[in-house]
């Protein structure tokens, strides 16, 4: 067992050297195959995290040579991860990119991870399955796009996804189709949770404890949850089931190679119109790996981007890009909560962040001026989160510390809200350059009316639902988003997609995309299962067109 | 994980002694004499009384502190259980072949007492948003907990009129004495089955052992109703069982240990794992009852009808 | 409502326990150990934002300041961002270097002194402007100043505060927790190792439970 110190995560890789971190022992290691960058691989992958990681695990598993590279560290949660929101900003993408738009977004800590095991190192575990009319979105609901898959077949993939991460969930859950126990059993609700069950409860509608990604009992060598509050800082349980504690270490026991601190700045292609492998840079120099397919999973922001820069003059807009949509269509959801004090001590920096939710107004069509739907969740920001919070309101002074001293009295519902996909959000490249040379992503985003409408309902509806549990003072948080998805949406016309329903591109063969942007809609619950489910149906869809000779 | 190694060594020893003494003993009988038999059986039962006293009275001082004394009635069980654990010890060995009042006395406001707990644990599951829910089920106060001291209160409280009934072909309850007490400890060892079957659910079964006390207690419940209902004779097989179900109780205290060293922290972490992990004075009780069932056997197979 | 208190109560008597581990203990050593003068500011700079730090949060001065400028200017010289900027902004080091020329800029225009120089009321008077958006001078090269308020100053001073242990204490947040976190976890209830909040007219006994908390 060979010590390193904390720091080196960032500055040396730990995939080399025919070994990986053991993230369960610490400072232990495990045995992990390496394969010679001139050797084509079957895949090589950019990202390791909801998609990418999945991806690598089911394919390994299958049997094909697999090179997963992350732009992040490969962390130890165990002994690496301090319990300070600031210091575990280290899990964030803090490489710049641009805002702007009628509503510039707020990236880093909010929705971008940098990290073997990608965005869901530090997400909120929250794991949820679409409403099923969404994925025929435009047909059944009138806006929006049909996705290019059956629910039906998502729906097995949800189950398998639940599986492996062994959600804790409640024993019934109200809305949606029946679906199968969910492998743990929810977790215990803390007080700002209970809020929001009493408000629903004074409003006539259902809630339920969150099914969550981190195990509510002991599973393997992880530890069941302390609930310490820290979670979207990095859990230093492993209680999280993060893909850094789940499809990682399975990726790497079924001989796929993950190299960390691995930045892909280029997608190469050859004479035939078919990728030939990545550019990445490692180790102070830029590397190349040869691959006979490439999969892109960056995430919503840095999958456009690559495709974006790895143009050539045969592709001058981008790879994948004869739709022009590379990019287009960003979608968020919106985040806008409703806060307020409660006379008793709520001191909701116990737990996971959202315990209790209601889907209610996902399912239900009745009563919306608004296409979509959203979900609401209770909340337990930690003090800088909470002071950011204030800070968007306004507060500063000693009205932001008098503020501030009510900090064990609040209670919030916050939603996970659907918005459109509009060509006009858009992913693209900036003038600027980053550390390594390449062009910073521009990021364009504005809401439009129906986002708009949803929002002030879902604000309306969660200060009554606030106000019918006891709250007082309560206020409105009107200014937030989470999430990313869209940029290189699915569908069955080339025209109009950029992947088809296997996430295969439609311009070049061997080149596939396995993340977020690939949603057509991105509905009104948080991506990541979703995200998954596709990652384990296109593991499926590659085994099967190999085995026809279709790769 | 070295906390673990060490527990793991403990239960290994304590399942191979366990399996040890079953083979040996197996379910041979030992003979006494009648009169011996019934007092013997009564002072059996002070004594199962008084386990699950102390069972009673470790689990809802730890689950009462958790819930902060919120209510000062809740400091009931803890004096109740503790004045029940001296009656059972005093008991244990009395041979008087009469009821103790004070005793009795004991015993009866310890089953009132858990048949109240019941009552404010009901209140307290209802109460929260979701009512009678898998969650409140879950998390509120454990329905089944003052159950235990309802038995406690019980055994002891049968144990007591026990010793009044003549030595010869004594009577409880309208029926052979033996029988009744059988029944007892079967329903006894049922009621204790439920709590065990909900927690452990609620533990996603997430180790297989945890199969091993909603299998092996209903099967030992159900031989004694044989026993019970059917003619006298001899039930090697139900003793064997019972011995099984008794070392069961003892060896789901070392796989609680287990638990509370395999949280993160482990036992430096006592102050949260002790709270949080599985409920280490909980699974003696399924030993408490099981104890008192094999005196209940060894009365039954005196008997005539 | 009267503000929640929690007399005495102080996170770092947790640092020894099960509350908190070892790359927590070394962060937190780290952050507090940071000196308290400028390397990436100059003097004229260094002034404003202290002045500026002041007046965001307003600290108690019977005791130990947090501080707040020094912090910033740490995390300047490192220059490590928040992974994207608001098209309206240049990169953070510039928004800042500009902003703190500004604000005393604007501040001599008014009062013929630099902000560190002028009174609390004039200092608050300005901010405000500065964040409705009223301050419009060419020091500001282009950059709005309402939003390098809210993006920048807002966003940067409170984060500084809120993430050290004395603000932590102050509002009776349960601090670090790992591998403790916590058993109790509805309304009304604390584990012993969390803040008692002072009932009105029982400060003592929350300020004794404050003192044993470990």
């Amino acid at each position: 067992m060979s010590a390193d110190s904390p720091h080196d995560a960032q500055q040396v890789p730990r995939g080399k050297n025919g070994r990986a971190p053991d993230v369960f022992h610490p400072g232990a290691w495990m045995p992990m195959r390496e394969y010679p960058q001139h050797e084509a691989v079957d895949f090589a992958i950019v990202g390791t995290g909801a998609g990418g990681g999945t991806l690598a695990c089911r394919l390994a598993e299958k049997g094909f040579k697999v090179v997963a590279f992350d732009a992040g560290a490969w962390w130890r949660p165990l002994e690496e991860f301090a319990s300070d929101e600031t210091h575990q900003g280290k899990l964030f993408w803090t490489d710049e990119r641009i805002c702007d738009g009628d509503n510039p977004l707020k990236l880093g800590n909010n929705n971008s991870g940098k990290s073997v095991g990608g965005s869901t190192v530090h997400f909120a575990m929250v794991s949820l399955r679409f409403r099923p009319e969404w994925f025929k979105a435009r047909s059944l609901l009138g806006y929006g796009a049909d996705w290019p898959l059956d629910w039906r077949d998502m729906w097995r993939y949800y189950g398998k996804v639940e599986e492996a991460l062994k959600i804790a969930g409640p024993v019934n859950y109200p809305w949606g189709p029946k679906r199968p126990r969910y492998p743990y059993r929810a977790h215990e609700l803390n007080a700002a949770a209970l809020v929001l069950a009493r408000g629903c409860e004074a409003l006539g509608i259902d809630w339920a404890p969150t099914p969550l990604a981190t195990v509510s009992a002991p599973r393997g060598e992880a530890h069941p949850c302390v609930y310490r509050g820290f979670c979207v800082s990095g859990c230093a349980t492993n209680a999280k089931q993060s893909a850094l504690v789940t499809w990682i270490p399975r990726a790497v026991r079924a001989g796929a190679e993950i190299r960390d601190l691995a930045m892909v700045g280029r997608i190469v292609m050859g004479d035939d119109r078919r990728a030939t492998g990545v550019e990445y840079f490692r180790e102070g120099r830029w590397q190349f790996q040869r691959a006979r397919n490439v999969v892109v999973a960056g995430y919503a922001i840095e999958t456009p981007r690559l495709l974006l820069n790895s143009a050539t003059d045969r592709f001058p807009d981008g790879l994948a890009n004869s739709s022009g949509l590379v990019g287009k269509n960003l979608m968020v959801q919106t985040n806008q909560a409703a806060w307020g004090t409660m006379d008793e001590e709520v001191r909701w920096y116990k737990g996971p962040p959202s315990l209790a939710l209601t889907e209610h107004w996902n399912y239900e069509d009745k009563g919306k001026d608004f296409f979509g739907g959203y979900c609401y969740m209770s909340q337990g920001p930690l003090p800088v989160a909470w002071a950011s919070t204030q800070n968007g309101r306004g507060l500063w002074g000693q009205q932001l510390l008098d503020e501030m001293q009510k900090y064990n009295h609040q209670a919030g519902l916050k939603i996970v809200g659907e918005t459109m996909p509009q060509e006009r959000n858009c992913v693209s490249l900036a003038a600027e350059k980053d550390q390594y040379g390449l062009p910073v992503a521009r990021v364009t985003y504005s809401l439009c009316d129906n986002d708009k409408r949803l929002v002030a309902h879902s604000l309306d509806f969660m200060s009554l639902a606030l106000e019918a549990a006891g709250a007082r003072d309560v206020w409105r948080e009107t200014d937030d988003t989470c999430h990313l998805n869209g940029t290189a949406r699915m569908g069955d016309d080339p025209a109009t997609s950029v992947v088809n329903s296997d996430c295969r591109s439609w311009d070049i063969d061997n080149l596939w995309i396995c993340d977020g942007s690939v949603f057509p809609t991105v509905g009104g619950v948080n991506p990541s299962l979703t995200i998954q489910a596709i990652a384990l149906r296109t593991a499926d869809r590659i085994e099967a067109l190999a085995a026809r000779g279709d790769l | 994980m070295t906390q673990t190694r060490t527990i793991d060594i403990a239960i290994g020893c304590a399942i191979a002694a366990a399996g040890l003494a079953l083979v040996r003993l197996g379910g041979r009988k030992a003979h006494r004499s009648a009169v011996q038999t019934h007092i013997d059986t009564a002072r059996t039962f002070n004594r199962s009384s008084a386990l699950l006293a102390l069972s009673v009275l470790t689990d809802s001082a730890m689950e009462h502190y958790r819930g902060s004394f919120e209510n000062p009635a809740m400091y009931t069980p803890l004096v109740v259980s503790t004045v029940s654990l001296f009656a059972g010890l005093h008991g244990g060995s009395d041979n008087e072949p009469s009821r103790h009042p004070v005793r009795d006395a004991v015993y009866v406001s310890a089953a009132l007492a858990g048949v109240a707990g019941t009552g404010f644990h009901l209140y307290n599951i209802t109460k929260r948003p979701g009512r009678w829910s898998w969650h409140n089920l879950f998390y509120a106060a454990p329905i089944g907990a003052p159950m235990a001291l309802l038995l406690s209160g019980a055994l002891g409280a049968v144990s007591e009129r026990l010793r009044d009934e003549p030595a010869h072909e004594p009577r409880l309850f309208g029926m052979p004495a033996g029988g009744a007490l059988s029944l007892l400890a079967s329903a006894g060892l049922l009621g204790t089955l439920g709590e065990v079957a909900l927690l452990h659910f609620r533990g996603a079964f997430q180790n297989p052992v945890m199969y091993a006390p909603i299998v092996i207690p209903p099967i030992a419940s159900a031989l004694l109703i044989d026993a019970a209902l059917a003619r006298p004779r001899e039930h090697w097989f139900t003793r064997l069982w019972l011995r099984l179900t008794t070392a069961l109780g003892f060896i789901g205290v070392g796989f609680h240990a287990r638990g509370v060293a395999r949280a993160r922290g482990g036992w430096r972490n006592w102050s949260q794992n002790l709270f949080n992990g599985p409920p280490l004075p909980a699974p003696p009780s399924f030993s408490a009852l099981a104890l008192a069932g094999l005196a209940a056997l060894r009365l039954r197979e005196t008997e005539k009808k | 409502m009267n503000l929640p208190r929690y007399p005495d109560y102080d996170v770092m008597e947790k640092r020894d326990t099960p509350s908190w581990d070892e790359v927590t203990r070394n962060v937190i050593d780290e952050r507090l150990a940071t000196p308290d003068d400028p390397h990436f500011f100059d003097a004229v700079e260094w002034r404003a934002l202290c002045a500026l730090c002041a007046c965001i949060v307003p600290q108690d001065q019977r005791r130990p300041a947090v501080p707040l400028a020094a912090f910033v200017d740490a995390r300047l010289a490192k220059n490590t961002g928040d992974g994207y900027r608001d098209a309206r902004l240049p990169p953070m080091r510039d928004a800042w270097r500009i902003g703190l020329r500004a604000l005393d800029a604007e501040s001599r225009a008014r009062h013929e002194l630099p902000f560190a120089s002028i009174d609390d009321e004039a200092r608050h008077a300005l901010l405000t402007d500065m964040q409705q958006g009223r301050l419009d001078g060419a020091e500001w090269c282009g950059m709005p100043p309402a939003v390098f308020f809210t993006e920048r100053v807002l966003h940067d001073i409170c984060g500084m505060y809120y993430a050290h242990p004395r603000a932590w204490s102050e509002i009776g947040f349960g601090g670090p927790a790992n591998p403790r976190g916590y058993v109790r976890m509805v309304a009304n209830r604390r584990d012993p190792w969390e803040a008692a909040e002072a009932k009105p007219g029982h400060e003592e006994k929350a300020q004794k439970e404050n003192r044993r908390v470990r």
